[in-house]
């Protein structure tokens, strides 16, 4: 598999697990992406010339391939430039519109702090109250909170299918059910940046209204992200930015906008990108499901009964429950141990091993269970293998010593 | 033994020789966000001069260590001219070569001390 990724060519030592921040490209994406600037760089859907057209045909199969891909509909499928400008997008068009002073916001306590900060500052802007799903001391989402915490003024919860912190995958599908049980007015966005390299989506099976990608996630290149807007409720999100491409026609002194997803993405689009995205799902599809799966949880496996062998590590996020991915965070629990840092910084320095170190973009769910000082954070990709693990446990193992 | 987790550095992040506070000192504090290193500075200053320095904060073994070796560096100098420093001169001091990164936990006791007011440079 590591043949596929160039990466590896140029640094054969790299023992790269920091999937959960961006994944590595193979080389059929970067090929894409260099095939349009090399072959066909044209602007789409304005010019007549043969160049034009070919960019334009292959951004629209893009797009059709995407939609594919999450069981969508193609219109359904408005290009951003990632997740956090999807979930901003929401906030900022349909929430400005819908939300008033005294409703209700619904998130998660482990939300990244993209899907967090955008409905916090909504809230307070607006005077609505925002409001919190538990995570239990299991690490899980505390479901039964849902009763209490969805009533009619709640107009929208927003979660992560997976936490980028504890791994947890959450039971979307049964939450949008309950949810909509309680309140079908009330409107349900998923944060899928840690799930669709992953597992299948079907946003149609999961009955969600929002579903926020990025594409550098999916092994795919950065600056391109995927917003899905369930096509029933798009008449409740005005846009917000105003441009070129995303008109029908202009008058002196009014405009007629665009259908959409187009009156969502004035100017020229990050075109090569959202055409080598197609690619990466296409690399995905060929690679197929049930070996990523598969390969994914076998190693899931792996990391785990070894991670546990090191004395007074702890694990943030659920036991290997076969509800997580291959994202796990952890600390030394005892008093002057490696903090994060200096955990990250000698395996890069010594090993070539590549991990996150910090909060992760999720501080208060730190704080929640006491990490004051942050995690170490390990993340599986599709090039992973038993090996990488080795080379990890080693070097924990160096770093330990050097502090003991 | 690792150059940047050298002897001196792992001595000073398990026994940091200033660590505490100090009554009726100048307290200040900084965070590092990104590595959640957090430390608190106590000084006491007669007439411009730092008499005491003590510390107290969790973080990586950088950040304590430079803290601790800074609280040594400063006692004694005048607080126009701490705030002066330049982290390389702590990076001297720990006698290792920091990433730009690394950097940000090494100087994050420095960082505090700038934060002072001028108007208690007179104290």
């Amino acid at each position: 598999m590591k043949n596929n990724f160039p990466i590896f060519q140029n640094n054969p030592d790299l023992v790269y697990l920091d999937s959960a921040a961006t994944g590595l490209k193979p080389a059929s994406v970067i090929l894409s992406e260099m095939e349009y600037y090399t072959k066909y760089s044209a602007n789409i859907h304005r010019g007549l010339y043969q160049i034009s057209q070919i960019a334009s045909d292959q951004y629209d199969q893009s797009r059709q391939i995407i939609a594919d891909f999450i069981h969508a509909k193609v219109n359904e499928i408005i290009f951003t430039s990632g997740t956090t400008a999807s979930i901003n997008l929401v906030a900022q068009t349909w929430g400005q519109q819908n939300i008033k002073s005294g409703d209700e916001i619904v998130i998660t306590q482990m939300e990244h702090h993209s899907n967090l900060v955008p409905w916090q500052q909504l809230a307070k802007n607006k005077k609505a109250k925002l409001k919190y799903i538990p995570v239990t001391s299991d690490f899980l989402l505390d479901l039964k909170s849902l009763s209490k915490l969805i009533n009619p003024k709640t107009k929208i919860v927003a979660l992560t299918h997976v936490s980028n912190v504890l791994g947890t995958i959450n039971p979307i599908k049964k939450i949008i059910q309950t949810i909509k049980k309680i309140n079908p007015k009330t409107l349900v966005l998923v944060d899928g940046a840690q799930a669709v390299a992953h597992f299948p989506i079907d946003v149609a099976d999961l009955g969600v209204d929002f579903y926020a990608f990025s594409g550098h996630k999916l092994y795919g290149p950065t600056g391109i992200g995927v917003l899905y807007v369930n096509q029933k409720i798009y008449s409740s999100i005005p846009p917000s930015s105003f441009g070129g491409g995303a008109i029908k026609e202009v008058f002196w002194d009014k405009t007629i906008l665009d259908n959409p997803p187009f009156c969502y993405e004035p100017g020229t689009p990050p075109i090569a990108q959202a055409i080598a995205l197609g690619q990466a799902i296409k690399f995905i599809q060929k690679v197929g499901w049930s070996k990523i799966t598969q390969h994914e949880q076998d190693l899931t496996n792996y990391l785990f009964q070894k991670l546990t062998t090191i004395s007074d590590l702890k694990i943030l996020g659920p036991n290997n429950n076969g509800q997580r991915l291959g994202v796990i965070s952890f600390a030394f629990s005892k008093p002057k141990s490696p903090a994060p840092h200096d955990i990250g910084d000698l395996l890069s320095q010594k090993f070539n091993i590549a991990v996150r170190t910090g909060f992760h973009c999720a501080m208060p769910l730190h704080h929640l269970f006491g990490f004051d000082t942050g995690t170490t954070r390990v993340s599986l990709g599709i090039y992973n293998t038993h090996q990488d693990i080795d080379k990890l446990i080693n070097g924990l193992n160096y770093v330990v010593k050097i502090f003991s | 033994m690792d150059d940047l987790y050298k002897e001196i550095i792992l001595e000073r992040y398990k026994n940091p020789k200033n660590l505490g506070t100090i009554k009726g000192g100048i307290q200040v504090e900084e965070i590092n966000a990104l590595c959640g290193d957090k430390i608190k500075i106590w000084l006491e200053v007669k007439n411009g001069t730092i008499t005491d320095a003590k510390f107290e904060g969790s973080g990586c073994a950088i950040s304590v260590a430079a803290t601790d070796i800074l609280m040594d560096m400063i006692k004694g100098k005048k607080i126009v001219d701490v705030q002066q420093m330049s982290g390389a001169e702590i990076e001297n001091e720990m006698g290792i070569e920091l990433s730009s990164v690394r950097k940000r936990c090494a100087y994050i006791g420095l960082e505090a001390i700038k934060k002072i007011k001028n108007s208690l440079n007179n104290l």
